[in-house]
């Protein structure tokens, strides 16, 4: 038994054990199993992640062959390179903060074993995701989440509403799975293997660079990114995802499963360098989400929504680096917003545990002095969410924004949208800051946290103020990305000065009052412009006239089954045959001999008719 | 005859000196715990005779038998088979007739039979093993005598299974008058030489497949399954089923390899002709049965339906090694999951209420009430409809990849039919299975022995096994297959 794959063993191990003994367990025992499953695997995953750093040594390892029929061996095999011991430092690093929070979060709610079962189901899948040698197995990890994910978005499953957006995140992100499906199907057809080394030396040999083949193969490689991470167009489950509980959502729709897709492009990256139409697209999508999202941002009132939004959006900066062909810029955003939105979604999720389950922003303020570590908190990560200078968002938003303007042509486009999504998303993670925590008091926290809470937010904080300067070991798996010496210095001091005009803005409008928001909110445009972003630029609606209603249609139309009658006849042919040949089981020995005598004379009839 | 010869025999020799030494037990003395116990260790010395006799191996023990590792390999799943079906029966018998102490010789000869069948190279080897199969499992079927029915299953058996065995004889005096040799191999180099129209030599292939196509009961030699398994004993309805299948089985692949049958393409033809209405027909008839055996049983002629396609595939030299090779497979996932299904109406139908003929509402609510039990017989449907991470999803993978390889579109047209057919009648199980009832009062006392919890856990185990881990057994299947082809 190799040590690597306790990894993911631990806690799915722990999952099953909570989910049989469910009833019987104490929420303490639960806890112990829960949290420290995940604990075990991320001392694990220090060590292993100690030992590459040392040696620099991918290391792999085959568990089992699960099948090997032809040349079709998919294994249960791992493949550990820098990329995965990022990853999977991520996964547990965060996921152990998370699951230690969750003790006191989830304290008196009456399912705790099915909750830290199903998170400690998701802890494994998506171990599995980052650690599989080959793309069958990831596609395994894959789905695994998005069925955690579904489990947990909709773990208070009394209220219809959750169900419904546990549904629609399920159903959405199938869009997604589907194209990808049909991508690894087209990648084992045209290169006979899903090993993904091996699969990408063979794209390199058999594949030229911008030939269809690889644009079709990378282009349903991006589907299923985009719908897992929350992309243009499919991001519409995630604002609705935060039905689940916080904790859920810090997890799974902020830190690890939504950035899947950010790590399947990078870990296939050599496929798509050889398609610079779907890299340009990557980047396209890349900024509009980013624009996209934060303006909606802007105009929210939910406390969860605004930092789903702005996830939203912060991946889109992932896509963008990624588009660019900076692979490593998107990891090490992927990392600092794994740490700076972990945190401030613990921080909302204590606002909320402490505040009557209140989300409304505007219901809250004044709880700089009532709930201090969790303004610390807010404040750290809000800072490092708009890229102030030094924090840790800071030198990951700035190397991706610097690889765009490197690049020729389309560049300085890509850098001007990433620039303002950066001004906004400083203007509305202030505008949160400043409502929530600063002014008069709305509501009166009920309870203060507990160092279960406090802990997990304390370690974020330090990571995400000084995550920055945490080295990636990521230069053996990506091509080195373009000098950015050369680039103007001006360039680089606008790309600092952006996030603080932001915060200045924020403070003009939101605190100091010396501009009013609500001048501009109070005409007509403003306030259609205002509901507009809230509703997400109408794009559920969109979608809900353009294809639900249409699908509703068509199956009213339906509700009569007129396509069933071919499948009823079908049934109706098999039950009348099923009499038929039932009808011949007389039970008398005579016939049974007589059908015995008939077959044998069919068969000799046949052989005297060919004989020669 | 030397000491080596007499090593590869070691499981036939150890049988039948078992099969002794129980009979003159019983002679001296009747005292069913300990014919019961030698019974089952000279089944499971038997088994591990094969480790000693497999260093011997292969060699021919006179013309009449091959000792190779095929034979070893399936002796022994022969015996384990036969060792289970034992154990699994004396609860059953305990609560039934009041001197069952012959039905565990039955038993150690029936499973002798199938072992020389195994070994068979000679087609007088083969019919000695076949009727010593056979006889025993007349007695086992009709042996528990109070009731009507399975003596009704015994004779009918007996007269359709008499017939059969004189049409392949009488196919056997034809194939005599052609080639002038009954051993396989040396039939090969006599039919090199004739001309794959010959009408004598077509004729008598054709009465031997239907001598032994009754016995794996394809369509239209299929209509004694049902009434023989719904009358005969739940443990010898799945010994019959499982080893009584698959011993004939192993000895026709034996003999269409060791004679080079597969040039004859018209008889191929009919093999696949058989192999269609199995699939169809087994399918058919199980769909709407509400007695489990029965239902057990028309699926039974369905799976040989799709296990004689390998035959037809085999008939491509390119493609026999794999297709032998999933056939073999198969036989061993399909007999692991026949004992287990027939094994759950067993355990079902050995407690004091001594039900017989269990029918679907008398299994409906078992998982509330036998959770065990219920598993066993959830993993041994799923695995016969053929469900991923099963022993049977992974036989079928195989046979349907080998199949595809060679292009039988027409077959695994019907194969694919058949299954999305048996689907809907195994998953019926399950759902009834599930069903909360209120009050328990349909299913009958069931056997709760710690010894059956613990076969019963064994199988499921091993199911799942074949299922996940079935790498390492189709290696060794491959590679002693070389051997033989």
């Amino acid at each position: 038994m190799n040590s690597l794959s306790l990894i993911p063993a631990l806690p799915l191990v722990s999952a099953v054990l909570l989910m049989i003994g469910s009833a019987r367990l104490s929420k303490r025992v639960v806890a112990i199993f829960g949290v420290g499953s995940v604990g075990l695997s991320a001392l694990i995953v220090a060590s292993v992640a100690q030992d590459f750093l040392t040696t620099g040594e991918v290391q792999t390892a085959t568990l089992w062959a699960w099948i090997s029929v032809a040349n079709f061996t998919p294994g249960i095999a791992f493949y550990i390179d820098g990329l995965t011991v990022v990853m999977m430092s991520v996964i547990t690093g965060v996921g152990f903060l998370i699951h230690l929070y969750s003790v006191e979060f989830m304290e008196s709610d009456e399912s705790f074993a099915r909750y830290f079962s199903y998170m400690n189901l998701f802890v494994a899948a998506m171990l599995l995701l980052v650690m599989a040698d080959n793309l069958l197995l990831l596609y395994l990890g894959w789905e695994g989440v998005g069925v955690c994910s579904y489990l947990l978005v909709g773990f208070w499953y009394r209220d219809p509403n959750n169900g419904a957006a546990a549904r629609k995140a399920f159903v959405v992100t199938r869009i997604g799975d589907t194209a990808m499906a049909l991508g690894l199907f087209l990648l084992f057809t045209e290169l006979g293997t899903l090993q993904i080394q091996p699969l990408m030396a063979a794209a390199n040999v058999q594949w030229s660079g911008g030939g269809t083949l690889p644009v079709l193969a990378t282009a349903l490689l991006l589907g299923g990114a985009v719908g897992k991470s929350a992309q243009l167009p499919l991001h519409t489950w995630l604002p609705d995802a935060m039905a689940g509980p916080t904790p859920v959502s810090a997890l799974i729709h902020a830190a690890t499963m939504v950035t899947a897709g950010v790590y399947l492009i990078a870990r296939t990256h050599e496929l798509f360098l050889l398609a610079p139409a779907t890299m340009q697209a990557i980047a396209w999508l890349g900024v509009a989400t980013v624009l996209l999202a934060a303006f909606a941002a802007l105009a929210q009132n939910d406390i969860k929504r605004i930092l789903a939004y702005s996830t939203i959006s912060q991946i889109g900066y992932m896509f963008l680096a990624l588009g660019v062909g900076a692979f490593s810029a998107g990891i090490f955003h992927l990392m600092t917003h794994a740490f700076f939105k972990a945190l401030l979604f613990l921080g909302a999720g204590a606002v909320i545990h402490c505040l009557h389950h209140e989300h409304n922003i505007f219901k809250m303020g004044g709880l700089r002095t009532r709930l201090p570590v969790v303004f610390a908190s807010f404040l750290i990560g809000s800072a490092a969410l708009a890229a102030l200078p030094f924090t840790s968002g800071f030198y990951s938003k700035d190397s991706i924004l610097l690889a765009a303007w490197a690049l020729p042509d389309i560049g300085p486009i890509l850098w001007a949208g990433g620039l303002l999504g950066a001004l906004i998303t400083a203007i509305y993670s202030f505008r949160l800051v400043f409502i929530v925590f600063f002014g008069e008091a709305n509501t009166e926290p009920d309870k203060q946290v507990g160092w279960k809470i406090a802990v997990p937010l304390m370690v974020l904080c330090v990571l995400a103020a000084f995550g920055g300067w945490i080295g990636q070991p990521l230069s053996e798996v990506f091509p080195a990305t373009a000098d950015f010496h050369n680039v103007a210095h001006s360039v680089e001091y606008i790309g600092i000065a952006i996030p603080l005009i932001g915060l200045l803005i924020a403070y003009l409008v939101f605190l100091g009052g010396q501009l009013s928001v609500s001048k501009l909110t109070d005409s007509s445009l403003g306030k259609a412009l205002q509901n507009f972003w809230r509703d997400g630029w109408r794009l559920d609606a969109l979608y809900h006239n353009l294809l639900v209603r249409p699908f509703t249609g068509l199956a009213r139309l339906c509700r009569n089954e007129p396509v069933d009658i071919f499948y009823n006849s079908i049934v109706s042919f098999l039950r009348w045959s099923h009499r038929g040949l039932v009808s011949l089981q007389t039970g008398e020995l005579r016939w049974y001999a007589t059908t015995m005598v008939f077959g044998l004379l069919l068969l000799v009839a046949i052989m005297l008719r060919n004989a020669s | 005859m030397n000491i080596d010869d007499l090593q590869g025999l070691l499981p036939l020799l150890t049988l039948a000196a078992g099969a002794t030494a129980l009979m003159l037990q019983i002679a001296f003395a009747r005292n069913i715990k300990l014919t019961s116990f030698l019974a089952v260790a000279t089944l499971l010395a038997a088994t591990l005779s094969i480790v000693w006799a497999g260093e011997s191996a292969p060699r021919f023990v006179t013309p009449l038998l091959r000792a190779d590792k095929l034979a070893l390999v399936f002796s022994a799943l022969f015996c384990v088979a036969g060792a289970v079906t034992a154990i699994l029966s004396m609860d059953y018998l305990n609560n039934r007739g009041d001197e069952p102490e012959e039905y565990f010789l039955l038993l150690v000869l029936s499973t002798l039979g199938a072992c020389v069948l195994a070994y068979a190279s000679h087609l007088a080897s083969l019919l000695l093993g076949l009727e010593l199969m056979s006889v025993s499992l007349y007695a086992l079927i009709a042996y528990p005598d109070k009731t009507k029915l399975p003596l009704e299953a015994a004779i009918k058996y007996l007269v359709l299974s008499g017939a059969a065995s004189a049409t392949m004889l009488f196919g056997f005096a034809l194939l005599y008058a052609t080639t002038g040799t009954l051993q396989f191999s040396a039939m090969a180099q006599q039919l090199a030489n004739i001309d794959t129209g010959n009408i004598t030599l077509l004729v008598a292939s054709v009465m031997i497949v239907t001598g032994l196509g009754f016995k794996l009961s394809l369509v239209p030699f299929h209509m004694w399954t049902p009434d023989v398994y719904d009358g005969a004993p739940a443990p010898v309805a799945g010994y019959l089923a499982s080893v009584g299948k698959a011993a004939v089985f192993v000895v026709l692949v034996r003999w269409f390899i060791a004679s080079n049958l597969f040039r004859f393409s018209i008889l191929i033809d009919c093999i696949a002709l058989l192999a269609i209405l199995s699939m169809l027909a087994g399918n058919g008839l199980a769909l709407l049965q509400t007695n489990i055996k029965r239902m057990l049983a028309y699926s039974s002629v369905a799976h040989m339906g799709y296990l004689v396609i390998i035959l037809v595939v085999g008939s491509d030299l390119a493609h026999r090694p794999l297709a032998i090779e999933a056939g073999m497979y198969y036989l061993i996932a399909y007999t692991a999951t026949t004992i287990a299904a027939f094994g759950l109406l067993t355990l079902l139908s050995a407690g004091k209420s001594q039900k017989e003929n269990i029918q679907l509402h008398d299994v409906s609510g078992l998982f509330w009430h036998q959770p065990l039990y219920a598993c066993l017989m959830l993993v041994a449907l799923l695995s016969l409809a053929g469900i991923p991470l099963t022993a049977g999803f992974v036989a079928k993978f195989y046979l349907i990849s080998s199949a595809v390889s060679d292009g039988r579109w027409i077959l695994l047209g019907s194969l694919a039919i058949g299954s999305s057919i048996g689907i809907y009648y195994y998953l019926r199980v399950v759902f009834y299975m599930t069903r909360r009832v209120e009050e328990h009062k349909n299913i009958p006392e069931a056997a709760h022995g710690l010894i059956e919890k613990f076969m019963t856990c064994t199988l499921i185990a091993s199911i799942l096994l074949l299922g996940i881990v079935p790498q390492s057994l189709m290696e060794y299947l491959r590679s002693i297959l070389q051997l033989v082809n």
